[in-house]
């Protein structure tokens, strides 16, 4: 019973390795970033959803993951692996210098301060001439969609796993606990401290690696676009609309809104940043818990469902 | 001589700072809702001020008044007809929700009007007063006066008014709240009411001094937040002094790193500010 | 009646030296010192602000003292996290009781299992497995997938008892269990006190209900703003002038 979802998965993932060979270059396009854009998303959840621990400023590893595979590729002519490499080395570095001053605040304090990292880091590079100060750099250039797809694909399959492995494991179920309740969970004999900093490492890796991933595929970064603070709204946003601290919400939720946000910028791209937050909106008030908790929710009391979650709630 | 014109125009710019941090604080001292389209609300009292001026020839000073007015019922109706469903839900929850009206509202002043730059340019814009070899801009110094005396009213409002006795006994608790007979929501919605309308009142001033687009909100909020913490959330003069210190320090910046800088200077403090304070005092607050 | 607190001997499992708990110039324990030994019940009584909850957290880990010193099993804890301490075998209530809300009540106790004393059980199977003996042992078996936070009040009083139990306590601090339960559930909590320390555990009870401190008591300690008034057996402490007055006077208000 618990295992169907994973079958579902698997056979979702399987037809999604053979989707170059059938998709035009434009969906290749949409389904990189999609793909990509879930990872972050999933990343988000192992953080935001287990701990309970609001990032705003996930930015910051996505940046450092592309600025390492940038330097490496464009200012050393290293190979595109070494700068992945290089990328992940800064992001968990980063990771862990900043965990231990910031993961002691909380609530929004927390998302706060994240969200003042991620600003801050965009003007520290954009002073750095060795990544190209506030112009950029330029990758080498390839046509190899094929080869980014499924790399990011198989990241997002790796990233799933590991959160699929956290929800079922000691190190998950201390998470958990230190979300539902932080100084209990410190009394009750959780190392609320080492916890919350390997999140936040687990997190930095998955977000620098994607980050990795498009810098390379993209060919072109500049600050503007490695720190992009809407990124950190749509990561939590994807992650909290599916269902932050669940396995599958997070992909589920990045896939939907993804393919809202695609087809409707496709025509007008006002109308759909307009409904984006429409969205949000509605989604908090009728499902505060996200997809993931809807699904069952009005499998057991249909449409009083939504009811109960404003009853639940409002003043 | 060129270190006192800065900090004059810290000290004035921030005044205007604190003023937009005002509402943030008190909606979030009393409701518990750190409202991230706060900005979003600072930049639509802007517009109001704006097309009351070129629109109708009123001065913007006494356009203010009306923006205030107008500000105050939008964030009533706001806090009434959606906000109130769902203040008891998780945190994390309304973080989301006003996101999710930055977005909405950002985006429908797009399609009404235009991501043209705007300012609002009385003809007194460009008047100085030279006291000392400093040069203080009017314009600045009155916002500066006029946001000193809405904290001022805010804080008679808070500390001798029957309303205020009520909106900071719902800040301790709920069930306090009915003890005075009030109707929470009515309560809820009134103060959030409050808040936009000092939103509103910072963004018809803030439209004099700097440009107006749809989409000011988002750094708005995020500069108001750092006040708000720095200030704290309890006194309206406390809110007003974080905005002073903040608009120095940007000057500051500006003047000895470059204004690159000069943004990001207000994160930079918040985060020594949070981590240099003990995180268990924070808890409480 | 605390035979088997005297055969113990030894170490005390828990030595107070002269510990003083300030906040902002206010005093909430004052230089209280006290020994438990293995296996005994202690019964903290006082008034309400005498600073009892204040000494558990400091046992505890949640505070620290601002003099004085705490040692458990002759060791110094002063400067151990709380996690640390709990790895040590202290485990506590909380007179807020604190169930992690969203988790279900077998999730609960098996946060406990998985991370009380020695940094428990690391399977999680194992885990679970001795979370259920735990809520049996507590008679909360029949709720095991109610979510935590929809128990009512006995419940997570139990609920409260599996948690600290599956952590393998050497030490159990019990701040106010007994608050707003009626007799029936008060003779309840009470027996299965008493169950705890027959299996060894040394237990430290913060009571307002005086018939219970009475019952499970080998000895009593009583606080007031902050200061030790007295110490010693339950029947003659209880009768002591100075207490009495203590609690009358807090009464008068």
């Amino acid at each position: 019973m618990k295992s169907l979802p994973y079958v579902i998965a698997l056979v979702v993932v399987v037809l999604l390795v053979f989707v170059p060979w059938v998709a035009s270059d434009v969906m290749m396009q949409f389904a990189i970033d999609a793909l990509l854009l879930a990872v972050l998303a999933q990343a988000w959840n192992i953080l935001g959803g287990f701990t309970g621990y609001v990032s705003f400023g996930n930015s910051v590893f996505y940046g450092l993951g592309t600025y390492g595979t940038a330097i490496a590729m464009a200012q050393y002519q290293l190979p595109f692996w070494v700068g992945l490499v290089l990328g992940v080395i800064l992001a968990v570095v980063c990771a862990l210098l900043i965990g231990f001053p910031i993961l002691r605040l909380r609530g929004p304090y927390f998302a706060i301060a994240t969200l003042g990292l991620s600003a801050a880091m965009g003007a520290i590079v954009s002073n750095m001439p060795i990544a190209g100060s506030n112009i950029g750099l330029v990758l080498p250039l390839v046509r190899a969609d094929t080869m980014f797809y499924e790399l990011s694909l198989g990241l997002l399959v790796v990233c799933t796993l590991t959160v699929a492995w956290i929800s079922r494991s000691r190190f998950g179920m201390g998470l958990v606990a230190i979300r539902e309740d932080e100084d209990a969970a410190g009394t009750m004999g959780v190392n609320t401290t080492t916890f919350k900093i390997t999140a936040l490492v687990l997190s930095a890796f998955f977000t620098a690696l994607a980050g990795g991933i498009h810098a390379y595929w993209i060919s072109f970064i500049d600050p503007a676009s490695a720190f992009d603070p809407t990124l950190n709204v749509r990561m939590v946003i994807m992650a909290v609309f599916g269902g932050p601290g669940t396995v599958f919400g997070p992909l589920v939720g990045s896939f939907i809104l993804s393919t809202i946000y695609e087809y409707l910028a496709s025509s007008i791209s006002t109308a759909a940043a307009l409904l984006f937050g429409l969205v949000i909106v509605l989604a908090v008030i009728f499902m505060p818990r996200g997809l993931a908790n809807m699904v069952g929710g009005v499998r057991a009391h249909g449409p009083r469902f939504f009811l109960q979650n404003i009853r639940e709630n409002r003043l | 001589m060129l270190l006192a014109q800065i900090l004059t125009n810290g000290v004035l710019l921030g005044g205007l700072y604190g003023l937009m941090a005002l509402g943030m604080a008190l909606v979030w001292g009393v409701l518990n809702i750190v409202n991230l389209a706060h900005g979003a609300m600072i930049m639509l009292g802007g517009y109001a001020v704006y097309f009351l001026f070129t629109g109708a020839g009123i001065d913007p000073f006494l356009a203010l008044p009306i923006a205030i007015v107008g500000m105050f019922a939008f964030g009533y109706l706001l806090q009434r007809f959606v906000l109130n469903l769902i203040v008891r839900s998780a945190m994390l929850n309304t973080l989301l929700i006003t996101f999710g009206l930055n977005v909405v509202i950002t985006y429908l002043a797009q399609l009404a009007f235009s991501a043209d730059f705007r300012t609002i340019n009385p003809s007194y814009a460009g008047s100085n007063v030279v006291v000392g070899g400093i040069t203080v801009p009017l314009v600045n110094l009155a916002a500066f006066v006029i946001a000193l005396v809405l904290a001022g009213a805010v804080w008679l409002l808070l500390n001798k008014l029957a309303l205020g006795r009520a909106i900071r006994a719902t800040a301790q608790n709920l069930v306090a709240a009915r003890l005075y007979g009030v109707d929470p929501r009515q309560l809820y919605a009134v103060t959030f009411g409050i808040g936009a309308a000092l939103a509103g009142a910072a963004g018809g001033l803030y439209g004099t001094i700097a440009h107006l687009t749809p989409y000011i909100g988002a750094s708005l909020t995020a500069k108001s937040f750092v006040i708000a913490i720095i200030g704290g959330l309890a006194n309206p003069f406390g809110v007003i002094l974080g905005g002073i210190f903040v608009g120095v320090a940007e000057s500051l910046t500006a003047l000895y790193a470059g204004p690159t800088y000069s943004d990001v200077i207000s994160f930079g403090l918040l985060v020594v500010v949070l981590i240099v304070r003990p995180a268990r005092s924070l808890r409480a607050a | 009646m605390n035979a088997a607190a005297d055969t113990a001997g030894g170490t005390p499992i828990l030595r107070a030296e002269s510990v003083t708990k300030r906040f902002s110039g206010l005093v909430s324990v004052d230089q209280v010192s006290f020994e438990m030994r293995k296996n005994e019940i202690l019964g903290l009584i006082g008034p309400n602000g005498a600073g009892k909850t204040t000494l558990v957290n400091m046992i505890s880990g949640t505070l620290r003292p601002n003099e004085g010193a705490l040692y458990f099993e002759g060791q110094p804890i002063d400067a151990l996290a709380p996690y640390k301490r709990a790895h040590l075998g202290i485990c506590r209530t909380f007179q807020v009781m604190k169930p992690f809300p969203g988790m279900s009540v077998l999730e609960n106790v098996t946060v406990g299992a998985l991370f009380g004393r020695d940094g428990g059980e690391t399977a999680m199977a194992k885990a679970r497995e001795s979370a259920r003996d735990w809520l049996d042992f507590t008679g909360l078996s029949h709720r095991i997938d109610a979510r935590a936070d929809s128990l009512g009040g006995p419940d997570r009083k139990r609920l409260e008892f599996a948690k600290a139990l599956a952590m393998g306590p050497k030490l159990l601090l019990l701040d106010e269990v007994m608050a707003g339960l009626n007799s029936v559930e008060v003779e309840e909590v009470i027996e299965l006190i008493k169950k705890m320390r027959e299996r060894g555990v040394t237990i430290l009870v913060i009571e307002h209900v005086i018939k219970a401190i009475r019952s499970l008591s080998d000895r009593v300690l009583v606080l007031h703003h902050g200061q030790k008034i007295a110490e010693g057996d339950p029947a003659a402490v209880l009768e002591d002038p100075q207490v009495v007055e203590a609690y009358l006077g807090r009464r008068r208000h």
